[in-house]
């Protein structure tokens, strides 16, 4: 706990008693201390719990104002970051084992982000094939598991999603994930539907494919899955990286996406982004992180979990 | 639009249910059991959702104060933890929450949240001042995520029973997430705190039937299934809300 106030800068030498009514950077850094110590010692050295019970709000707002200032620096001054395959991936792995994230919280926000996403590129009314199809096509590893999430928020938003889910890991969340979509009654394809097939039947598809992490050559049946997204018309929303893509270099041939929601912070392949509408999404950035990484994340609006790029 | 069944009288919208501690202990046993959603995951929608309901009943530009302090009060089970939760998003969406969480529960999975919330620089209370004014001069609001529809209200061990002594005589709003604490969930304490805002979660409990004060459903996961089989009769949430105002 004490490691916390320290990295504030806060001193924490010395103790002394302060007439009431008397503030002081010196006084209101020590009666905060001292809100942890007891607050016995400070009724002791004469000082009024009013002044304290105000010392607490300026001091928890000094924590935070220093926190605002340097962001709103930040975005006035630079852009968004983009993110390399490595940086993304020491991010993720600081998230869980620094932050103590779960995989569940963290993939159900990003989850929640994607529908959002989806539904404000693509409102009910907007559809043009009734019912309001959309086919959500979830790779084998955490990208996969963000399309489950997804899938379900778009279920509850009103759409019709259906899943093709090829290949599944062998791990309880994932199972999990899959049993809260059978339970919402969102169907599973047993095979990818043929280009012509998926145009007449689908809105859009989410394409939750291949993430960050993906590297070489796509195995089976993804290959067959990327050729057939090649050929349909229907809008692609693909989650995080477009799949198929290098993660930092893009893809001149491969599918070509009309949304891409990039997650925590776009990464570099972003920069070849040619398609209408580009989100951020997954807003659980601490900002000490945030300022690690220098991300300079873009204010998101209210309590909204998604922002517009572009 | 179906116009097929004209001699139908409109669809008379049923009353929504307030579930007793019963119901609400078997709807949450079938999410866990059943339908293989996880605690911690339930945990997080629940808190989110918390937190954007806060935001609607108290947006950051109707704070009295300079500064948009709140205090969060958090239990030992599984309502301490959804007020973390809560907090954290509340950090995000810009306000200033401090924590007051006096056990900490010793099941690591509520433990992650705790170091989550540190790790976003919120400050932790080591002690709940008995001097009200305190309170009413520091926060702009308290949020009471003490005692949640699991607790027995019969048996409100210390220190809680003396935080809510505290708390009933707080000036400041206090906004109770699921069940006001000390509150049975099948009916209103008529000694007991008294919040001016209550964010049920899911679905409302019993003791919320009459509540006067501003009243939220928040959490917007539950299956169509659950929904009929309970007869829940879930309003509509407005697109994409997680939070609709009762």
């Amino acid at each position: 706990m004490s490691r916390h106030y320290n990295s504030l800068g806060f001193s924490m030498a010395g103790f002394h008693g302060c007439p009431p009514g008397s503030g002081g950077v010196l006084s209101i850094s020590c009666c905060y201390r001292a809100i942890d110590l007891n607050i016995d010692k400070l009724a002791n050295r004469c000082f009024s719990q009013v002044n304290v019970g105000r010392a607490c709000a300026r001091v928890a707002s000094n924590i935070y104002s220093k926190d605002l200032a340097h962001r709103q620096a930040c975005t006035m001054a630079n852009t968004i970051k983009y993110l390399g395959q490595e940086e993304a991936q020491h991010i993720d792995e600081e998230l869980f084992n620094e932050y103590s994230f779960s995989v569940d919280q963290l993939m159900e926000l990003a989850g929640l982000s994607c529908a959002t996403a989806v539904s404000k590129g693509y409102p009910l009314q907007s559809l043009l094939k009734s019912p309001p199809r959309v086919l959500v096509i979830c790779g084998p590893g955490n990208n996969g598991g963000d399309g489950l999430v997804c899938a379900r928020h778009l279920k509850l938003f009103g759409y019709e999603p259906s899943v093709l889910y090829p290949k599944r890991p062998n791990k309880q969340l994932f199972q999990n994930l899959t049993t809260q979509c059978e339970k919402m009654d969102i169907s599973f394809l047993t095979e990818m539907p043929e280009a012509d097939v998926v145009d007449e039947v689908y809105n859009l598809v989410v394409d939750a494919i291949f993430g960050f992490s993906f590297k070489g050559a796509v195995r089976e049946p993804f290959g067959d899955i990327l050729s057939q997204l090649k050929k349909i018309t229907v809008p692609i929303a693909s989650v995080d990286i477009p799949s198929g893509w290098d993660v930092e270099k893009g893809c001149p041939d491969g599918i070509q996406p009309d949304m891409l929601i990039s997650l925590t912070a776009p990464k570099k392949a972003a920069n070849h982004f040619k398609g209408r509408y580009h989100f951020l999404g997954g807003r659980f950035v601490p900002s000490a992180l945030e300022k690690k990484y220098q991300l300079n994340l873009p204010q998101y609006p209210g309590t909204d979990c998604v922002y517009q790029l572009n | 639009m179906n116009h097929s069944s004209n001699e139908k009288e409109p669809e008379t919208i049923e009353p929504l249910r307030y579930l007793s501690k019963t119901e609400v202990a078997t709807v949450e046993t079938e999410l866990l059991r059943d339908y293989r959603f996880g605690q911690q995951q339930l945990i997080e929608m629940w808190g989110h959702a918390c937190a954007i309901a806060i935001t609607k009943a108290f947006p950051l530009s109707s704070l009295s104060k300079k500064q948009p302090t709140l205090l969060v009060v958090c239990g030992p089970e599984q309502n301490g933890s959804i007020g973390l939760v809560c907090a954290r998003h509340l950090r995000m969406f810009e306000y200033e929450p401090t924590i007051f969480y006096p056990k900490r529960s010793p099941q690591s999975l509520y433990q992650d949240f705790t170091v989550q919330c540190e790790k976003m620089d919120i400050p932790f209370l080591s002690y709940l001042p008995t001097e009200v004014q305190l309170l009413n001069d520091a926060y702009n609001l308290v949020i009471d995520a003490i005692l949640g529809p699991e607790t027995d209200h019969k048996e409100v061990k210390e220190p809680y029973a003396g935080m809510l002594v505290t708390l009933k005589q707080v000036k400041i709003p206090i906004v109770s997430v699921d069940v006001p604490s000390g509150w049975d969930v099948d009916e209103p304490a008529k000694d007991g705190i008294n919040p001016e805002v209550l964010i049920s979660l899911t679905a409302p409990k019993k003791c919320a039937a009459g509540f006067s004060g501003k009243h939220f459903l928040a959490g917007r996961f539950l299956p169509y299934d659950i929904q009929k089989k309970y007869e829940l009769n879930l309003p509509e949430f407005p697109g994409t809300e997680c939070v609709i105002e009762l």
